[in-house]
């Protein structure tokens, strides 16, 4: 039982870190309909911002976390102007998008390395344990799971009950009808690349206290993202959260039968049956474009 | 200035060469995504190495066996090709290579995990002896593509990248197409690997790296899409722009990343202003 409830927690903890990745990767495929995997160095920068200032620099928690988050934003705001807009402006294809995503992904990376080197850092704070029931809980991993399910809630209210959340929705549905009644769809892609780039600094600062800081972590974290958002249906609120928790809950559940070892292959595996035979996932709808 | 270091220099260039002919087969010439070309030539690695290590088999033989080896899974590729489109394509095979990372570092008893494979036999003793080998097998593959690429059945392969259903209409088999497509791509995927193994002596599941599919992408695009005379110039000019750094006196230390951010730069810089490249005759879409 208590086996059962503590893989039952580290697959919740999984899932929020998930949920956390996944939440800006998902609503930048919704509003600009490509895959941005620099995402996933995004959240690496901020988590080694937040090192940079809290751990190096000795500045207070607080101070720390915002200048994350703004260093972060600035580097979204800087990619979406100084790539992704250029792309639009020429209507390079969304398949372009993915691959200039990817040299961003690993330029962000190897940046990381230049200024931090590749040792393993990691940001110290109090951290005590909780016992639930035989189960343990780190106030991180808690204050983690918390943070992931407000997030969802806030881009849920955003998307839903905002007026730019209502922009977002039509272009998304329909660029160009959007146009004709008066939306500018540049100005939406940049609240886009800012919104997705504040959720990356919040989910790196965190990740980056939960685990240990690597100059290549953004890889292994966008692909769990993108997995999850895969399963759960790519752009859609509800499909990440259940994306994001079954992966979780199937990789800590997994390691039950299998070594520890194979958590990665699990998903994967995963990952690519869902790629082969559900690629619009659990929630999404089969589009023509996508799938023959 | 020492002959080992252009001698070394230019055995990874043939090899990536040949990569990148295979990667333009079936990314520039049959327009299929195939971010998994890693995928396929780190498989040709451990495949020949592992021959090699575990039957004793002859390095010439391992190498012709772990091309077509990698020509199959290449071919099996062509099963979600023929039913997904475009980016979810692109993503399955990106998938492969992360399937087989995580494979190669978790099978411990089989790879040794992320300590590697060393000790792979080498194939020439003497590194001149390989230069020539590579240089001597990057013609073939030049050669060979070439001619397949202005036969019939090239043609075909263009005609499915232009206009899948116009290809269709007209009678031409589309999954027979891509298979062979990709198998023959995957062929030269794997022997490249394989080529790699038996120079290093030494793989790891860092073959299957992101950033390794990032330098092969600029290769390609920056020599252009669809012309294997582009990517030649592509491979030649990535390889003169990066390897002066290590003359300006940066340490080696930083000489990886200074260069893979200059690889993904200029990848950044193409898409962004010349999609064709220097030689390419078509964008990717």
């Amino acid at each position: 039982m208590s086996v059962f409830l503590q893989l039952l927690i580290n697959g919740l903890i999984a899932g929020s870190i998930y949920s956390l990745v996944a939440a800006g990767f998902s609503l930048t495929y919704s509003v600009n309909k490509f895959m941005n995997f620099a995402h996933g160095a995004m959240i690496a920068f901020s988590g080694y911002m937040m090192f940079n200032f809290f751990s190096k620099y000795r500045q207070g928690f607080v101070l720390a976390f915002l200048l994350a988050i703004l260093c972060t934003a600035a580097l979204g705001l800087a990619a979406d102007f100084l790539v992704y807009r250029q792309l639009r402006k020429r209507k390079a294809s969304t398949t372009i998008q993915l691959i200039a995503s990817l040299a961003l992904l690993t330029m962000i990376n190897s940046c990381i390395l230049l200024f931090f080197s590749s040792d393993v850092r990691s940001i110290k704070i109090a951290n005590p344990v909780y016992i639930v029931m035989d189960a343990r809980i780190t106030m991180v991993q808690a204050v983690i799971i918390l943070t992931a399910i407000l997030m969802m809630a806030v881009l849920w209210l955003v998307a839903f009950k905002t007026k730019i959340g209502k922009a977002m929705r039509a272009i998304s549905d329909n660029k160009e009808v959007a146009q004709t009644v008066g939306i500018n769809p540049e100005k939406i892609y940049l609240s886009c690349a800012l919104i997705s780039s504040v959720l990356a600094g919040i989910g790196g600062v965190l990740i980056g206290i939960e685990q240990n800081l690597y100059p290549q972590m953004g890889v292994m974290l966008i692909v769990k993202g993108f997995a999850a958002t895969v399963m759960g249906g790519l752009g859609l609120i509800q499909g990440t959260i259940f994306g994001s928790y079954l992966l979780g809950m199937v990789e800590n559940f997994g390691i039950w039968y299998l070594p520890s070892g194979y958590k990665d292959a699990i998903s994967f595996v995963l990952l690519f049956l869902f790629l082969l035979f559900r690629p619009y996932g659990i929630f999404g709808k089969k589009r023509r474009e996508d799938v023959a | 200035m020492n002959y080992d270091y252009l001698i070394h220099i230019g055995i990874l260039t043939a090899i990536y060469m040949i990569n990148a002919f295979s990667f333009n087969l079936s990314l520039g010439y049959t327009g299929l995504i195939n971010l998994g070309q890693m995928a396929l030539f780190g498989f040709g690695a451990y495949a020949s190495a592992l021959l090699t290590r575990l039957l004793g088999m002859n390095v010439w033989v391992a190498m012709f066996i772990a091309g077509l080896m990698t020509m199959v899974l290449g071919m099996v590729l062509a099963l979600p090709a023929l039913r997904l489109k475009k980016d979810y394509l692109a993503l399955v095979m990106l998938g492969l290579s992360f399937i087989l990372y995580a494979l190669s570092k978790n099978w411990i008893s089989l790879t040794r995990g992320s300590l590697g494979l060393p000790g792979t036999v080498k194939l020439f003793k003497s590194n001149l002896n390989f230069l020539i080998a590579a240089i001597l097998i990057a013609i073939i593959t030049y050669v060979v593509l070439k001619k397949i690429v202005n036969s019939k059945l090239g043609l075909v392969f263009q005609a499915i990248r232009d206009d899948e259903l116009s290809a269709a209409v007209l009678g031409k088999d589309i999954f027979i197409s891509k298979a062979i497509a990709l198998g023959i791509s995957a062929f030269f995927a794997g022997v490249a690997g394989s080529l790699l193994a038996h120079y290093l002596t030494f793989i790891d599941p860092s073959i299957f790296d992101l950033s390794q599919l990032v330098i092969l992408l600029s290769m390609l695009i920056v020599g252009g899409l669809a012309s294997l005379e582009g990517t030649a110039l592509g491979v030649l000019a990535i390889v003169l722009i990066t390897e002066p750094l290590r003359f300006i006196g940066f340490s080696p230390v930083l000489l990886g990343p200074m260069r893979e951010i200059i690889y993904a730069a200029l990848l950044l810089i193409i898409l962004i202003y010349r999609p064709r490249g220097l030689l390419g005759k078509v964008d990717i879409d």
